[in-house]
Formats: C-alpha cells, structure tokens, sequence
C-alpha cells in the first residue's frame, strides 16, 4: 500500500482500483507505524470504495481494526446522491462520552473514596446481561424515541439545563417506532439505565493538568476538582436495529447490483426506503443512547450524595458536556470551495466544531465545543476544544479514544498473573468491576497512549489540548 | 477424533473485537461449532445446565448469510431471555434452501455459578468467508464486543 506524507501528522493513501476518493490519516510517524500492524488501513481503503464518499475517507490518531469501517474512521456522503451505511455508524448508535463537574476537589472525595466507587457500583447496573431499573411501557418507549434526553429529565432523572448541553440538545429528529423491529424492542426494554461492558465505563477524574487556561474556565474546569466521565450507548436496543438494517442493506444490495469490498459495509442511497428506514430506527437509537447516559449521570450524582453524605446543591454536578462518537449526521460542510450538506459518519470519531459555529452551545461558543478522549485507566483522559482546523479538514471530526493497541486475548494473556485491582489502587485508583476478566482486557498497556493521540489533532489543528483527567475511582461491566 | 472434526473453533487475533474460526464436516457441522463457539465466549459453559431447550429457525440468502442470521438469532435468545448454552444440534432439511433448525440447550444466566464471558453485541459480516479446506469447512467470524 503506498502512503505519502503530507505533513509530520498527515499521511494519505492515494486512489487506486475502485476508490472513489484518496484516503488520509492524522497520525505521528510513531503512531503510523503501530497503526500499520493491524487491518485498519485497508478497511479506510474500503471505506474510500462507497458511492457518494466526499474529498477523502478520513481516520484519526486512534485508527484501529474493526468491522466494515475502521474504529476512527469518517466519511462524509454527498446527502442527495450518497449512501447510508449502518455499518459505518456501528452496533453501537450513538456510543458517547459524557463529562459532569462537581464542586468538590480531590481532598473532599479521597477519604471516602472507596465508599463513593461502592456507592456507583451498587447504583448503576453494569455488566452483560444486567438489567435497568426503569421499565419501559410502550409510552415511556415513544418517548425516548421521540424526545431524547429531554424525556429523561420529564420525567424527574436530571435539570432542565443538562439538556442545553448535549449534543442537539439531546434530541434527533424523524425517529419512527414504524421502522423499528420487535427484537430491538424487546432487547432495549430493560437496558435503559445500564453502563454495559466491554470498554464502557464510568470514571471519577481529578483535573490534573489545564493546557487552555480560557477554555477551561468556560467549560467550568479547575485544577484539583473532581469530575465524572460516562462512557456508554444504546445496548442492545441499538445493537438490534444495526443488526436488522444491515440485511436490510444486503437486500438493497442485491437489487441493484452494488458491489463493495466489505459486506459489512452494507449500504443504500440516503434518499431511498431503504435509507429513509435505517435512518428512522437510527433516530430513536440515538435518542435512546442519550437517555441512557442521562439516566446514568443521574444516578452518579445519586450515588455522591449518597456515599458523601452531601445535597444535589453542594455536589453542584454540572454536565459539561455529551459527545456522541457513533454517529452519523446532516451538516453543512465545505466540499471543494462550496458550503454542501453531507451525512458525516463519524464511527469512532468525535464532532469537534470550532469557537462561532451556530451548532456550539451558546456558553462555548467563544471558544469551541469540548470533546472528550477517555484514555485508559491508568492514565488518564483528556478535555480537548474543536479548532479551525477540523472544519477545514476533518468534516468537523477528531478523535475518540487512545485506540486499541493489543487485542483482547493478548492483553489476557499479558494481565495472566498480575493483580491489576492492585496495582491500579497502588496508583490511588480504585477499579471495580463486574469481571475480573474485564479489567485484564481493558488494562492501560492494551491502550496507545491517549496523550499521544491528542497531541496529533492538537498539532494538526482539529482540536486543542485543554485539560487532562486523572481517573481515582472506576467502574465497569 | 470425529467430535473434533464435527464441534471446534478457535480464537485468532483482533484488535478491538472478537474474531474466531470454526469448523465443521458439513454446513450442520460448521453451524453447530460456531454456535457452540459463541456460547463460550459468552459464558464459561463448563458449568452450564441443559434444563431448557429452545429452537429457532433461521435462512439467509448465501452460506454466508444463514451463519450470520444463525448466530444472530442465539444472541437474540441469550439477551432477551438471558440464558447461558452449553449445547447445540443443528438440522439442515433442505441444503438447496439455505434454512437451517437449530435446538439450543441451556439454563437461565445465574451470576452466583456462571462465570460471565464477552458482552457479544451482534456477529458481523466483516471478511466473513465459508470456505471448504481438504474435508471440512471453516468459517472466520468476527463478534462485536
């Protein structure tokens, strides 16, 4: 595979065969190395195959091997003449992150630390198969489908100002119940409310470190106070709905006669019945994910007070913000010196829009929309600020995460014989977990290190580096 | 040394997700290993009870399809009705017709005895290839986890 420099952080795979566009990846030459270990590279070259794809198919520092897309990948369609790939979003619709800042510090957390990580631990439900405290009736269902976050705080789990920072203020439009199947029904019923497993999580930060003193200040961050970050999706419910519309897609396939390198990559034009259904059940996995994380924040701040012996008023547990980064979206970008809307699939990648874009809450506006890239739990994650750069280059896109480096059976085999739970609370984090198992596959060295990753779209001018996080407590399935 | 042709698997590399092999003699062989394969990264089946029985049905247009849409129908079983599976026999009446009926043998999840395995999320189509090598067939299959 050739693979030209463009600059220290841009590399790109010109076309050839039957790539539409070139493909181009933001990656020091360390990271490019590690990155060329695995799949990852010929799964954006399969990316840059699919009808309507804009400009280039695009991967971030934390590219690493899925299915179908890269984990970090994105790629915008022409939304008339382009296609919608399920695929191409992930199983799990609008997986995100979520940050909520407290009015506490280290020092008022430390002594209790280890009843606090308990308190979340026996309040929010983690783990495969465990089941959510909220029931959904039929009714409930509509409403989550329809109005996203803003049904979770009707209906008393969280403020009114939690929703005026999320992403569409928490709500997608055009979900239909019509276009969604009975399993993604039934598999969604009780998970409402539920972290999951695998790399899902929730982590008490401390801020460790501001790089960007004025953003820092508009997203309410100071050094030494702690925060909550919650990492999670739209469990099965979602799962279900991309599982169902990826056949749909072969079918669409099959009638007329396109062809891709990779079935998981199933697709069909936006503007068809096809598309025009996925994207209804997709609507309300998306609105279901943010209810999800709104729930689970809820119970956070339940879980504080409760272990703290503290009121909502002196938590002051603030949402600073919730990023989606399984996504695809409708925007307005710059395609070849003219303004276009495009569907930007963002599969393991985080909208980063710049200071005076009308999509950034009015609060940031003068500095940019906070992303947030969860590091592994050793060293910490990082608050990063949408820059120029990512509008001009990216489709308004950076990173997500640090990116797997080893999978989940080497990283088993390396934690056989180590006490992990140990060695992290010898670091002053204390991790519980569902499965031992968990831990071992999750544990820091599996990870790139997120700090490199972001100091590439920090140098590369998609996003800038403001705060980094050093987790104390974590949680997982 | 027959049961190791009929029933086997084995876990390869991935990065992120799960990506095993299976095996089988026939189509009704490589299904029933990738079931089986999938229900022990799910849980350990080594304590698993056979108190229930179900059976699904599944089809799909290629080999290829009615593996995944197989699959798919077990993770349904196990998330909807969380149960655990230690054992699988599957049936193909009519190869031509690319439907396969399956009989899934298990018990509820019981946290207390099973130790709980990969949260599988769906079963992909990602380089899914049914391939004949010598006398049997293998399939490499990649979960998301």
């Amino acid at each position: 595979m050739r693979i030209e420099r463009i600059h220290d952080n841009l590399w790109e795979i010109p076309r050839s065969g039957k790539m539409l566009v070139p493909a181009r990846v933001y990656a020091s030459e360390g990271l490019l190395r590690k990155i060329q270990e695995d799949k990852s590279l010929d799964q954006l070259v399969n990316v840059a195959h699919l009808p309507g794809i804009e400009k280039y198919a695009v991967a971030m520092p934390d590219i690493h091997w899925g299915y179908g897309f890269p984990i970090g990948g994105i790629a915008a369609m022409d939304a008339g003449e382009g296609v919608i790939s399920p695929g191409g979003v992930g199983y799990d619709i609008n997986c995100g992150v979520r940050l909520m800042s407290t009015a506490l510090s280290e020092a008022d957390v430390r002594p209790s630390l280890r009843k606090l990580v308990a308190a979340l631990f026996k309040n929010i439900p983690s783990g495969a198969g465990e089941g959510g405290k909220v029931k959904l009736s039929d009714k409930g269902y509509r409403g989550i489908f329809t109005k996203g976050a803003g049904w979770a705080v009707e209906n008393g789990w969280g403020e009114e100002r939690d929703i005026e920072t999320i992403e569409d203020n928490g709500c997608f439009p055009g979900a239909d119940a019509g276009a969604i199947g009975k399993r993604a029904f039934e598999r969604g019923k009780d998970q409402v409310g539920t972290l999951g497993s695998g790399n899902h999580f929730l982590e008490v930060d401390v801020v460790d470190e501001i790089y960007d003193p004025a953003a820092a200040e508009a997203f309410g961050l100071r050094p030494g106070q702690v925060c909550v970050l919650i990492h999670s999706g739209s469990r099965g419910f979602g799962h279900q709905i991309c599982t169902d519309y990826i056949d749909t897609m072969l079918g669409y396939m099959r009638k007329h006669g396109l062809e891709l390198p990779d079935k998981q990559l199933a697709c069909a034009r936006i503007d068809s019945s096809e598309g025009r259904g996925y994207l209804a059940a997709f609507a309300a996995a998306v609105n279901y994910a943010w209810v999800n994380r709104q729930l689970l924040m809820h119970l956070a701040r339940k879980s504080f007070c409760e272990a703290l012996g503290i009121t909502q008023r002196e938590l002051k547990g603030k949402l600073v913000y919730d990023v989606s980064h399984n996504i695809a979206k409708f925007e307005e970008h710059n395609v070849n010196g003219e303004s276009k809307k495009v569907c930007v699939h963002r599969k393991g990648a985080t909208r980063a829009f710049p200071k005076g874009h009308r999509l950034v809450p009015e609060a940031y506006r003068s500095v940019g929309q906070p992303v947030f890239i969860p590091g592994d739990m050793g060293r910490g994650s990082y608050v990063l600020v949408g820059l120029p750069g990512a509008l001009d280059e990216t489709f308004g896109t950076c990173c997500h995460g640090a990116g797997r480096m080893l999978s989940r059976t080497k990283a088993l085999k390396e934690g056989q014989g180590r006490d992990l739970f140990s060695e992290l609370e010898n670091k002053g984090i204390i991790v519980m977990a569902k499965g031992k198992k968990t831990v071992a596959e999750e544990m820091p060295d599996a990870y790139k290190d997120a700090g490199e990753v972001c100091r590439v779209v920090h140098d590369a001018g998609i996003a800038g580096m403001v705060a980094r996080l050093r987790p104390i407590g974590v949680i997982k399935g | 040394m027959l049961d190791c042709l009929v029933v086997s698997y084995e876990i390869l590399d991935h990065t992120a997700d799960i990506r095993i092999r299976a095996f089988g003699g026939d189509m009704a062989g490589l299904l029933r290993s990738a079931v089986l394969a999938m229900a022990a990264l799910m849980a350990d089946t080594g304590g698993v009870r056979s108190d229930v029985t179900v059976t699904v049905e599944a089809s799909g247009e290629t080999p290829e399809e009615l593996l995944v849409h197989l699959l798919s129908e077990v993770l349904y079983v196990h998330h909807t009705r969380r149960m655990v599976f230690q054992g699988a026999e599957v049936e193909i009446p009519d190869e031509s017709a690319l439907r396969a009926v399956y009989t899934l043998s298990g018990e509820p999840y019981d946290a207390g005895r099973h130790e709980p395995g990969y949260d599988i999320k769906a079963v992909t189509y990602h380089d899914l290839k049914i391939e004949r090598a010598g006398d049997r067939l293998t399939a490499e299959i990649v979960f998301d986890v």
